[in-house]
């Protein structure tokens, strides 16, 4: 089996809860190569995993076994950003990128053994959009789809209650792994308030910028854009010095969305028009160091 | 007087149609995640707002311009000195002819002569310059009479009228009465604004009958129409009219005619003209006699704007155009 450019290895710091058998450290006991303690006999009758030297130096004398840590298998899930701006297409939907992660995260959470759930929200919580935790070589394919096709909808943004409820449920995982997807274009504050419920919790946010928004057009003129989410209208004269503000502007709201996570021991990863699995295996790789 | 009409105010309730570019139209412009992450660009909003009026003004000039604005059809009175003034010119074969008061010298030809139409044509131009304010009619007359311009303040008409009366040679006859009678005619349903006199200028006389002499004696009397008769002398041989007094039994026909005139209840004065100087000299002696004040109307014709507000909405679109070149269709 290849692996495919887009998948990724993602590997969590520390150990994990979960009983089922998986590819993460975990404090569970079980079939594993970790060694946790010695235990008698009677109490683990495995005897396949007598020690006799430990058996030996036993005091009082006893048949000891070897017990090993586990590695257990947890449940990841996204949590995509399905609001207007998501949908945006400059030049490309941003969600069809959102796709492409959803595709990489199957095969790569089949491959560890992990469960995915996906759950979405807009301004609430997008009840059609949900799959609950589930085992499934092709899982990639169908949260792909799902977001794929999905429609936006057209409402006053009040964006954070659906967030809300993504992590509550995410929260009642008991620990692994959430991917927040979306492009935080939105007020961070009410940030501070909901990550604390995700605690034990490895979050990974996943700020999805398009090309388009990133980087002004290069031509000289006059640039009219309407907000997706609100409809108001804004006139740009792109010239050099605009572009530099664009640019200036974007660093600025990069640094801001950095720090907003930062406080909470979190470092977002920035999916900034194309989807390379790669550099996402290297985010999880600096993380464990 | 000045105020605005329009030829189709109906169109003007197209006019709302000029607030179209407020609307605001998701098409016109690109979607975008979060204007927050913008900077704002006063120049920008500034552009927005000038392509909006720019494209307000255009609409508003083209309905404005298929409303055909314009300022009404007007008759002004304009009070001018001088009269108006029927000039009556004999334009027969006789006219053609030199005038020669003095015998022929040797060696002096007969082109080198001024003809009498030559004369009379110059005279009369002298007095249409010195009068442009004055109102004039050209009648030519020789065998029946010829109306060239109705009475106009457009002394360039006139003046053409007079030039082409140099073309060609008339016939013999001359049916003076007509011409008399067609000048006073040229006054009829005419309001009295001053003065007005007939201006005859010929070479000769002529025998009129006596319906002919009723109608005109009634005609320049209902008119108020003084006559004024440049007569030139052909020769030695024609009668002097200066010397000839009202009683006379007259068997001449230019005496006749004089006779006549003489004894009409009209104003009536004769002029005699026997050379280029003396014909420029009665001329002058007419520039003085009349120049009373006169009203007269003048029709000022409607002027049409429609073309400018074409013009504006021209311009307009394309700035708009130009706009419009600079304005970036796409993201990256």
């Amino acid at each position: 089996m290849t692996i495919s450019a887009d998948e990724f290895v993602y590997k969590l710091p520390g150990n994990v809860a979960g009983n089922k058998p998986g590819a993460h450290h975990s404090h569970s006991r079980g079939a594993g190569l970790a060694f946790a303690a010695h235990a008698r006999l009677f109490d683990q009758p495995d005897p396949r995993r007598i020690d006799l030297h430990a058996s030996l130096c036993a005091i009082p004398r006893n048949w000891m076994v070897r017990t090993h840590y586990q590695r257990a298998a947890i449940v990841v899930s996204a949590i995509v950003d399905v609001s207007a701006s998501m949908h945006c297409a400059v030049p490309r939907n941003k969600l069809e990128l959102v796709a492409d992660f959803l595709k990489a995260l199957g095969f790569s959470a089949f491959r560890a053994g992990d469960a995915v759930s996906l759950m979405a929200f807009d301004q609430g919580f997008r009840e059609d959009l949900y799959l609950a935790p589930r085992w499934s070589r092709g899982i990639g394919a169908v949260l792909a789809d799902r977001i794929g096709a999905c429609e936006a909808r057209a409402a006053p943004a009040n964006a954070l209650r659906g967030l809300a409820e993504c992590l509550e449920r995410a929260a009642g995982g008991r620990g692994g792994l959430v991917f927040l997807v979306s492009d935080f274009h939105w007020p961070l504050d009410n940030l501070e308030l909901l990550l604390p419920s995700l605690r034990g919790t490895m979050v990974v946010p996943i700020v999805v910028w398009d090309a388009a928004e990133i980087d002004p057009p290069a031509r000289t003129g006059l640039l009219s854009l309407r907000d997706a989410e609100s409809g108001e209208m804004r006139h740009l004269w792109l010239s050099q010095r605009t572009r530099q503000r664009w640019r200036a502007k974007l660093r600025q709201r990069r640094r801001e969305i950095d720090r907003a996570f930062a406080a909470h021991d979190i470092f977002p990863f920035h999916l900034n028009g194309v989807f390379d699995g790669g550099r996402l295996s290297s985010y999880f790789l600096e993380q464990n160091v | 007087m000045t105020s605005i009409e329009f030829t189709h105010p109906l169109a003007l309730l197209l006019l709302p149609l000029a607030l179209l570019p407020l609307l605001r139209r998701r098409r016109d412009a690109l979607p975008f995640p979060w204007l927050g992450l913008l900077p704002v660009d006063p120049l920008g909003s500034v552009l927005q707002r000038l392509w909006q009026a720019l494209a307000m003004l255009t609409l508003a000039a083209i309905v404005l311009g298929l409303s055909a604005p314009g300022i009404k059809a007007a008759q002004i009175e304009l009070i001018g000195r001088g009269a108006e003034i029927a000039i009556l010119l004999d334009r027969s074969s006789s006219m053609d002819a030199a005038i020669r008061v003095h015998q022929r010298t040797v060696g002096e030809s007969s082109a080198a002569l001024q003809s009498k139409n030559d004369v009379a044509r110059q005279a009369l131009t002298w007095l249409l310059q010195q009068r442009p304010k004055n109102r004039f009619s050209l009648t030519l007359f020789n065998v029946a009479p010829i109306r060239v311009a109705p009475f106009t303040d457009d002394i360039a008409m006139v003046q053409a009228g007079l030039d082409a009366s140099d073309v060609g040679r008339g016939p013999s006859d001359t049916k003076m009465g007509l011409g008399i009678l067609a000048a006073i005619e040229g006054f009829e349903g005419r309001s009295y604004s001053g003065s007005r006199a007939i201006l005859l200028v010929s070479d000769g006389g002529a025998r009129l009958d006596k319906p002919i002499r009723e109608r005109i004696k009634q005609g320049l009397a209902r008119h108020r129409i003084a006559l004024y008769f440049i007569y030139i002398r052909s020769s030695k041989n024609s009668p002097n009219l200066e010397l000839v007094g009202t009683d006379v039994d007259a068997r001449v026909e230019e005496v006749a005619l004089h006779v006549f005139f003489a004894g009409l209840d009209s104003e009536y004065r004769v002029f005699q003209a026997e050379d280029p100087d003396s014909m420029a000299r009665a001329v002058a002696q007419i520039d003085q006699l009349q120049n009373l004040p006169l009203i007269y109307r003048q029709r000022v014709p409607r002027i049409d704007y429609s073309r400018y507000c074409f013009a504006a909405a021209l311009g307009c679109g394309l700035m708009l155009a130009g706009l419009g070149a600079v304005r970036l269709e796409r993201l990256a």
